[in-house]
């Protein structure tokens, strides 16, 4: 559990808040390069940490995030003309640039020269990834764009995906480092169940993680400190000299890497705080070695696993609460757990039920919840350091970011660090 | 007893037996995951207790639940303050 203050050091995300700092001082994914296309295309209403802004992509090429409002008379820039390398707001005609210096302020007379004395708040971008990314901290304390692999790939071989999720960032992370949920949300009724047919099917399964999570309902718990955040490997018995380990990477400020096993795609997932009650996810599949299978298409189109498809405009999954997520309770009674369909619409169903912010002074953990706590830790302690002065050394440290997560199956007396080394390493 | 701190009390209760073994890991945890590894035995016997508190109908029990259900919060936040000693020694009270 954690007490009140800890838990609104870890939610509030404000300027000026604990976690609100914390991430500011990172580059974070704020569009998809897709939503701003072209140049002088339309200008796209985007909230961040709390913050209502603007961005637009400029005659250039150059991308502009800056405060939705003109601080002429606080109208919104959404209804600005993108033109000639500035957003000009149509009120009274002031245009800003992408840095968001005022470069024409038509109704006032020219000799007062009050254009060159107006800016308006904008924030860097980066174009990396497919994403545009954004750092919305100190100017003068610039981190370093994290080295992650899925950000590195050539195009065909990534697929990204953005949503809406309608709660705190905090608990759709803890859903991430969690990995004890998946043999109960994400199970079908018969591999909860453990029916014969269902033991049958699996035994000669290719796929590890259907067949040893069955076979081991206790997993073993072992977290790690890294440069860029947590190892967080659970150990279950596999055959009679060996066990199955699964790697969950968690980078800080708020990605994860979910387990994937040689020879298959990679996912992962990154939060974004929009504010204290809504959160980005962003989810990413890539395969460091080619274009993505048709497979991946595939459950990619029919939001099988880990993406979900959205509303065109607010990016609010289709399946969402004022739908009940498309619970079908025949479904559930006969088939899955859930009766939801695909793995992000039943993250998204439990994780919002939890309320817009959990109280996690009332919660009751046990031992299976280790990583949950190991990354509030490490979020707390970094949280306080920099309110002590001491800058986030991981936000510097883009290099660090260059790993993967990993499953496979080792002998009983071989540590997983060590024999998972060389698949931990990214190869792009 | 010495334990190796890298290793999870298994906490099915809160008897004598299982404090003694979260006692005796508090002692020789030093590392940020020897830290997170006792928190979250902290959490499963402060979870137990709150249940047990709920059916308990032995008045004299029920405060020594809620005796053991407090001391094992102050433990929590004493290892989430990086003092497992003080933790261990606040559990000891409890034997």
């Amino acid at each position: 559990m954690l007490s009140k203050a800890e838990n609104d050091l870890l939610t509030q995300t404000n300027s000026g808040t604990g976690a609100g700092e914390y991430f500011r001082r990172y580059w974070i994914p704020a569009l998809m390069a897709s939503e701003v296309p072209t140049p002088d295309c339309p200008p796209v209403r985007i909230r961040l940490l709390g913050e209502d802004l603007i961005a637009f992509r400029d005659t250039n090429g150059r991308v502009g995030l800056m405060d939705e409002f003109c601080p002429h008379r606080r109208a919104s820039l959404f209804w600005g003309r993108n033109e000639e390398c500035g957003l000009r707001c149509v009120y009274h005609g002031w245009k800003f640039d992408v840095t968001g210096v005022c470069v024409d302020m038509p109704n006032e007379p020219p000799e007062y020269g009050f254009d060159n004395k107006v800016r308006i708040s904008a924030y860097p971008t980066r174009e990396y990834g497919g994403l545009i990314w954004t750092h919305m901290g100190p100017p003068d304390k610039t981190p370093e764009l994290p080295k992650m692999e899925w950000a590195r790939v050539p195009d065909s071989h990534r697929y990204v995906s953005k949503r809406l999720q309608e709660c705190n960032y905090l608990q759709a992370l803890e859903g991430g480092v969690d990995s004890s949920h998946s043999n109960f949300l994400h199970a079908s009724v018969d591999a909860f169940r453990v029916t014969d047919s269902y033991v049958a099917k699996i035994r000669t399964s290719s796929n590890l993680r259907a067949k040893y999570h069955l076979l081991d309902k206790a997993p073993r718990f072992t977290v790690k400190k890294t440069d860029y955040g947590l190892v967080i490997a659970v150990r279950r018995n596999a055959e009679e000299n060996t066990y199955y380990w699964r790697m969950t990477q968690f980078l800080l400020p708020s990605y994860t890497i979910i387990p994937y096993q040689k020879g298959n795609s990679i996912h992962g997932h990154c939060w974004v705080p929009r504010d204290d009650e809504t959160c980005w996810i962003w989810t990413y599949t890539w395969n460091p070695d080619g274009p993505l299978s048709q497979e991946d298409l595939d459950a990619i189109a029919n939001e099988t696993f880990v993406h979900a498809k959205v509303e065109p405009g607010t990016l609010r999954p289709i399946r969402n609460k004022s739908n009940n997520y498309g619970i079908d309770r025949e479904l559930q009674r006969t088939t899955t757990m859930t009766g939801i369909h695909g793995f992000a619409s039943q993250d998204q169903a439990i994780q919002e039920s939890m309320g817009t912010i959990v109280d996690r002074t009332t919660e009751r953990l046990g031992t299976s919840d280790t990583a949950i706590i190991a990354t509030r830790r490490l979020l707390l302690q970094e949280i306080h350091a920099l309110q002590q002065g001491k800058e986030p050394p991981a936000a510097n440290s883009g290099d660090s970011y260059w790993v993967r997560s990993c499953s496979l199956v080792l002998n009983r007396e071989v540590e997983f660090d060590e024999g998972a080394r060389e698949m931990m390493i990214a190869g792009v | 007893m010495r334990r190796n701190p890298g290793h999870i009390v298994s906490v099915a209760d809160f008897s004598d037996e299982t404090l003694r073994a979260m006692v005796a890991a508090l002692e020789v945890s030093t590392e940020f995951e020897h830290l997170i590894y006792r928190e979250s035995e902290l959490d499963a016997v402060w979870s137990i207790a709150g249940f047990a508190l709920k059916d308990e109908p032995d008045v004299v029990r029920r405060e020594m639940i809620a005796r053991l259900k407090e001391t094992a919060l102050l433990a929590h936040d004493l290892v989430a303050d990086s003092r497992p000693r003080e933790a261990a020694d606040a559990l000891k009270t409890l034997l």
